[in-house]
């Protein structure tokens, strides 16, 4: 936007229902949307076309359903449920239940999860269901087993605390090995940049001001009718990353736009379609809806680097349409991008949403509420003290110089009852690493100086990482211990799994 | 092209596939093997077609080698594919990518048949078939 955009009403959204009844209103796709403001202006378009229609298809972990299973006979107050061998949240009455979709089965695990029950649920499958309880005078039941169809379910509501991000951080990865995420498979030293969201067409960012979305309005979910109910959790509209909570009928979905997903080895999800109208009320609506990709900036962040969300080291800057182009330059180098989330399916259901209004069969309705501009976004405060590598590891370290002989070393391992020896140069800078078997080895195939058999890529750790991450780490590279380096790759102590295992037992000593 | 080759017992343990690359010249590329003492099974990728191919399979078939011409690597589920892209960026040979109308599109020559796709793929709509 160039202009500070005149802002006067144009029209309201009750004069828009009586046009959509009529079969009169101008409804078109966000994507329609940008291409007649390109062409014909932004004042044009504000003044003809009544509704834009946004849309996304993306995996959106805080969904799930609230089920009513309906009373047996004799009636049992379930405490623990599952559907499917997945566990159903039973933390309310008796035949109340709340299915995550991350849930995993306790049978299948990543391969089968709430996600996959829900789009079993929508496309009329049996599922089967198992209860337990303590029994009581009115629940005498302790146990049931049967099987349920969505039909069976008194209610099934689709009702999700965060859906449908207003934008979300790229991803990329700076280690060594291939790292499976949430973000889905991102390939070793920036092999590939993966992002979720449909930019464009994304609803939220359609109306970022947030004038027409806000509580009570009404949107396509899962196929659908739905409700936004509120802000959604992690709201943080001042950052660019608003969020929604909704709800609609489970029973009036569609499994087309709700799909059980699985990300490799990090777990399973649901990928949810919303699609929300928005009425062009004034002309800064009509300009934020014609936002094109090109305008909606995000990060791209390192997952390599294990802390929390926000503070993943942020690579670059990016436009969604950069992204979208297949192809991203990081460090002078091409790096292939593409989406998690459809943005085909966001499309289609753009087009579906038009063909309900332009049919008559869906009406707007009014925000009751506005969805809040300012959210602080708080990350969990540990205050119990957790034990870092500085509480662990050893500070005598025994070292060796890369000129000494394997026998030496030998000897320095049996006196000292070590197995790991790291190799520095004068300033004690580290250079490699030499175990006990690297020394059974060298005898073996007859090496007898270090710097012949050291180990050069070390693993190793700093002291203020905490030991989950480093017993994580050791674990990956199947290793027993790690040198604790400084920023200038000084040796300040050793940590091996040996300390770990004592400090965490507790006075047990060698 | 690719091929996969099967070699028998008593064939196992000679170095077929080395004279070949070096008789013919035509780089191979492995991109799977499974040997043991009883038998041997290569996947190898052949950048040659027509005359040379068949020549390449008939030097396989006298040493003792069974050829198959492998002509599908994988295959894309198209009712359960979503198009979300989640397995194009992953490819290491970028035989994944998007059609202007968004749907996936897979090129069969590029392909290594890695399997990083069918893990990638968050609706399990990538399988590669046993060959």
């Amino acid at each position: 936007m160039s202009s500070e955009p005149r802002c006067e009403d144009i029209r309201t959204v009750e004069e828009i229902n009586d046009k959509i009844k009529c079969g009169d209103a101008v409804v078109v796709t966000a994507e329609e949307m940008i291409k007649l403001a390109e062409t014909s202006g932004i004042e044009v378009a504000a003044k003809e076309v009544d509704v834009v229609t946004s849309g996304t298809f993306g995996a959106m972990c805080s969904s799930g359903v609230f089920l009513n299973f309906g009373h047996a006979d004799p009636p049992i107050k379930m405490t623990k449920c599952w559907l499917n061998d997945v566990p159903v949240y039973k933390g309310m009455a008796a035949v109340d239940g709340y299915l995550g979709a991350t849930a995993l089965s306790e049978t299948m695990g990543f391969d089968y999860g709430g996600g996959h029950v829900i789009e079993d649920l929508v496309s009329g499958k049996e599922v089967e269901l198992r209860a337990e309880s303590y029994g009581t005078d009115c629940y005498p039941r302790r146990h049931v087993e049967t099987t349920i169809t969505i039909e069976d379910l008194n209610q099934a509501v689709l009702l999700n605390p965060r859906n449908c991000y207003q934008a979300y951080d790229a991803a990329t990865n700076s280690t060594d090995r291939v790292l499976y995420t949430y973000m889905g498979t991102l390939l070793p030293n920036y092999g590939n940049v993966t992002f979720s969201g449909a930019g464009q067409l994304n609803p939220l960012c359609k109306d970022k001001n947030y004038e027409t979305i806000g509580i009570g309005t009404r949107i396509f979910l899962g196929g659908g009718i739905g409700y936004i109910i509120g802000e959604g959790t992690q709201h943080s509209p001042q950052t660019g990353f608003g969020t929604l909570m909704v709800q609609g009928d489970l029973k009036k979905m569609n499994s087309a736009y709700l799909r059980g997903a699985t990300f490799y080895r990090y777990g399973v999800t649901l990928y949810v379609g919303v699609g929300i109208p928005i009425p062009i009320i004034n002309q800064r609506v009509a300009a934020t809806a014609a936002l094109r990709d090109e305008d909606i900036l995000v990060n791209i962040r390192d997952y390599g680097v294990p802390v929390r969300p926000d503070k993943r080291p942020v690579v670059r800057r990016v436009s969604y349409a950069e992204l979208r182009s297949s192809k991203i330059v990081i460090n002078e180098k091409d790096v292939p991008s593409s989406s998690l989330s459809s943005y085909k399916t966001a499309r289609e259901i753009a087009e579906v949403l038009k063909k309900w209004m332009t049919d008559g069969t869906f009406l707007l309705a009014k925000q009751v509420e506005p969805l809040p501009k300012y959210r602080e976004f708080k990350p969990l405060t540990v205050r119990k003290r957790e034990l870092s590598v500085l509480d662990v590891m050893k500070r005598e370290v025994f070292t060796a110089s890369p000129s000494e002989g394997v026998e030496e070393a030998a000897k320095k391992l049996v006196d000292k009852g070590i197995d790991h020896l790291p190799i520095v140069d004068e300033e004690s800078r580290l250079m490699g690493i030499v175990t006990s078997w690297d020394l059974a080895k060298a005898v073996a195939r007859g090496k007898r100086l270090l710097n012949e058999i050291m180990t050069r890529r070390v693993i190793t750790a700093k002291v203020d990482e905490s030991i989950d991450i480093v017993v994580r780490r050791m674990a990956q590279h199947n290793i027993s211990g790690v040198p604790v380096v400084d920023e200038a790759n000084h040796v300040i102590g050793i940590l091996t799994t040996d300390d770990i295992s004592r400090k965490l037992v507790g006075g047990v000593t060698k | 092209m690719r091929l996969k080759l099967i070699y028998s017992p008593e064939v196992v343990e000679k170095p077929i596939l080395a004279e070949t690359i070096l008789k013919t010249g035509v780089p191979m590329n492995i991109l799977e093997a499974k040997v043991n003492a009883q038998k041997g099974e290569l996947v190898v990728s052949v950048p040659a077609s027509g005359k040379q191919l068949e020549d390449m399979i008939q030097m396989f078939e006298e040493a003792g080698v069974k050829t198959r011409i492998l002509t599908r690597t994988l295959q894309i589920d198209a009712r359960s594919c979503t198009s979300c892209g989640a397995c194009i960026s992953p490819c290491p040979t970028r035989a994944l990518r998007f059609k202007p109308d968004w749907t996936i599109e897979f090129d069969e020559e590029r392909c290594v048949a890695c399997r990083v796709c069918v893990n990638a793929c968050p609706v399990k709509a990538i399988t590669v078939p046993n060959v």
